[in-house]
């Protein structure tokens, strides 16, 4: 399909349009579990006793814990994944489900507070704006989604901008 | 990294971090951001999308960025954004060099002091660059004093001809 009209069109009907959604409870589990994948050594990170010392409730998150995760659901059923092995929800509203090639073109984070365990954490998705651009593959589109992740209360814990290509 | 004498200041560079990255972690860091991508480990699929092998995930590359930073701040400061574009892919194997170069320093109010960073990640392999960024930390105001204690953070600057300043 790659981008035609009709995907431009539905990109922009997306555009200034909020999708919260609770993403669960940050527990120390999948904190350490992140912090051991990625080789952080910090006790922040890992040492719940270390991290309590340092007034915390308990450990805190690597920065871009947050938007390291790619899928918050418990998992879709096995025939229900992608051929390429992905969930069918891409975290980018008004995206195709498919026909369209996907590519990252960069992530701007501010981090505001630390995450700590046991926090949960509430995420809001807007298109923020969408822009068409010939490259030499053919015409390409540049979006960039904003991701604004609060606690319970609607604290802000981080925002994220993301720059998405598609072709 | 190593101790000197020298503070953060425009123009220091910083002392690189290295990662030899593995199979095993590019495994483990799927299973962490439950990221089913086959790309990340499955070869056959990666090599028909066109790669040598599977692919360090572009999260994992922005960790080792953000990880450049907190190690450089630790429990004193903070990091404060991070932007960063994945230029090129990586393969599970490879060996990845963080390294950063202070580009401002402006003092805030009580004590403290922001600091911007460009930072680049580059592969062993071949040398090119996987990954740019940016970063804003904040510090305390004595760690930016180029005359004075940088507490263990900093790398040894080099003038042009590479001889270690003195």
């Amino acid at each position: 399909m790659a981008v035609d009209a009709s995907v431009l069109t539905g990109l922009e009907q997306e555009v200034g349009v909020a999708h919260s959604e609770e993403l669960g409870e940050i527990s120390a589990t999948l904190i350490k579990r992140f912090a051991a994948a990625v080789g952080e050594e910090s006790p922040l990170y890992t040492d719940s006793a270390h991290a309590r010392a340092a007034g915390y409730a308990d450990v805190i998150a690597p920065p871009n814990f947050l938007t390291a995760v790619i899928n918050w659901n418990p998992g879709a059923p096995y025939d229900q994944l992608r051929e390429d092995g992905t969930e069918a929800d891409t975290h980018l509203p008004g995206v195709p489900a498919q026909g369209v090639r996907i590519m990252g073109g960069g992530e701007e984070m501010t981090f505001i507070q630390p995450v700590v365990a046991g926090t949960v954490v509430m995420r809001t998705t807007v298109l923020l704006d969408v822009t068409e651009r010939a490259s030499s593959q053919g015409p390409m589109l540049i979006t960039r989604y904003q991701d604004t992740y609060t606690d319970a209360s609607g604290v802000r814990l981080l925002e994220s901008v993301r720059t998405v290509l598609l072709r | 990294m190593s101790t000197t004498d020298s503070g953060l200041y425009a123009g220091a560079t910083l002392a690189p971090a290295v990662h030899r990255t593995s199979k095993v972690q590019v495994f483990r860091f799927s299973g962490a951001t439950w990221n089913t991508h086959r790309i990340h480990y499955d070869k056959d699929y990666a090599v028909a999308e066109g790669y040598p092998d599977v692919l360090v995930q572009s999260h994992l590359h922005g960790a080792f960025l953000t990880r450049y930073c907190t190690d450089l701040v630790g429990e004193q400061g903070r990091l404060a954004s991070l932007s960063l574009r994945v230029r090129r892919f990586a393969v599970a194997g490879e060996e990845l060099t963080v390294a950063g170069t202070v580009t401002s320093v402006t003092a805030l109010g009580g004590d403290r002091a922001l600091v911007e960073l460009e930072l680049t990640e580059t592969r062993g392999s071949d040398g090119e660059t996987c990954v740019t960024g940016e970063a804003r930390i904040e510090v305390p105001l004595a760690w930016t004093d180029a005359s004075g204690p940088a507490g263990g953070l900093i790398s040894d600057q080099t003038n042009t001809s590479g001889e270690p300043a003195t």
